[in-house]
């Protein structure tokens, strides 16, 4: 049970930079006015950013990593639930893994 | 005005278990990894209770696992700093989620919204985002899966240190793409036209680049923001 007082200090640190960085953009937009413009630069940001996460790893990933985003955008396109492309994802991820390697 | 015919920002209990529910299918992932840090953290080593306060306190999976990486045992002023600096460096797209939450939570007083953002991470966030498009605006929504996914984390990383090593191979079965399939999932809804095919033209383009060129993680918030820019300047015809 025992917390050293480097490590603790550590942790804090890294704790109050996550803060940071998850309250300064909210605080940052109080202060730009939000013209028509800026609202649909706003709208299109969470496409912009799921984007920029994805597309490199599928770049830099495996053909396992390549058949699982495919198979999640076939399936998410198919139905309207979010377990199913999860599990086609991985399904196509692992027997790509096992069976292509 | 196309925002007036949404019902206005609340914040109400029903939401909170609607978003906690809606989190289900990351379960096998966030276990996972969240088991995969606390067995790193146990060969690090740091005790139980340290890697429960680090997965507490910090509640940021990818930054925690860059972080161990080049974890020390003696820290000075000038490590502690360097530490703060890549954490900020690798978790700046949350500066751009919580900014494109500003629409929605500016309507609640200061302690609540800011208090919602302090659980900010990015599955309550694309799921919340979806959420928002499709017309709802009840921020208990990104609290209850927020608080659900921090639970989750907490709990892994404890059992993870416990049961140490011998967890399956995450890649074996398929579980690192679960996070990238649920992002797909939230993301597709999200397509209305032209916008969207240059914005996530852009994105897709400018982030793949920058990985190539620019170390680190700069290349998630480079593309973001060069994608929502492209986006939000393209009229729809």
């Amino acid at each position: 049970m025992s917390v050293d007082a480097g490590t603790l200090l550590a942790i804090c640190v890294m704790a109050l930079a996550t803060v940071f960085n998850r309250t300064a953009g909210f605080f940052l937009m109080r202060l730009i006015p939000v013209t028509p413009r800026v609202r649909k630069v706003l709208d299109c940001l969470p496409g912009a950013v799921l984007v920029a996460l994805l597309a490199p790893g599928a770049v830099h990933g495996d053909k396992g990593m390549m058949a699982g985003l495919v198979a999640a955008v076939v399936a998410a396109k198919l139905v309207r639930n979010d377990l199913i492309p999860v599990a086609a994802a991985m399904a196509a991820a692992a027997a790509t893994r096992a069976f292509l390697p | 005005m196309p925002h007036s015919d949404h019902p206005p920002t609340t914040l109400t209990l029903a939401g909170f278990f609607d978003g906690a529910r809606t989190i289900f299918p990351l379960m096998p992932g966030l276990v996972v990894f969240a088991m995969a840090f606390g067995a790193a953290a146990a060969q690090k080593g740091l005790s139980l209770t340290e890697a429960g306060l680090f997965s507490g306190l910090v509640f940021a999976g990818l930054a925690q696992m860059v972080a161990l990486e080049g974890w020390s045992t003696h820290w000075t002023a000038a490590s502690l700093l360097a530490l703060g600096f890549l954490t900020m460096t690798v978790n700046m797209r949350h500066v751009l989620m919580a900014a494109a939450l500003r629409p929605w939570f500016a309507p609640l007083p200061a302690w609540q919204s800011y208090s919602a953002l302090v659980l900010l991470a990015d599955n309550n966030w694309a799921l919340a985002m979806r959420y928002h498009t499709q017309g709802g605006r009840d921020a208990g929504y990104f609290i209850g899966a927020g608080f659900i996914t921090w639970v989750i984390w907490v709990i892994g990383t404890l059992a993870g240190h416990v049961v140490g090593g011998g967890i399956p191979d995450p890649k074996a079965v398929g579980v690192d793409l679960v996070v990238p399939a649920f992002f797909i999932a939230m993301l597709l809804p999200n397509w209305r036209g032209r916008r969207e095919a240059v914005g996530w033209g852009v994105a897709a383009t400018v982030a793949i680049v920058t990985s190539f060129v620019l170390a680190g993680w700069w290349f998630i918030v480079i593309g973001a923001l060069a994608g929502a820019v492209a986006g939000g300047f393209t009229d729809e015809r």
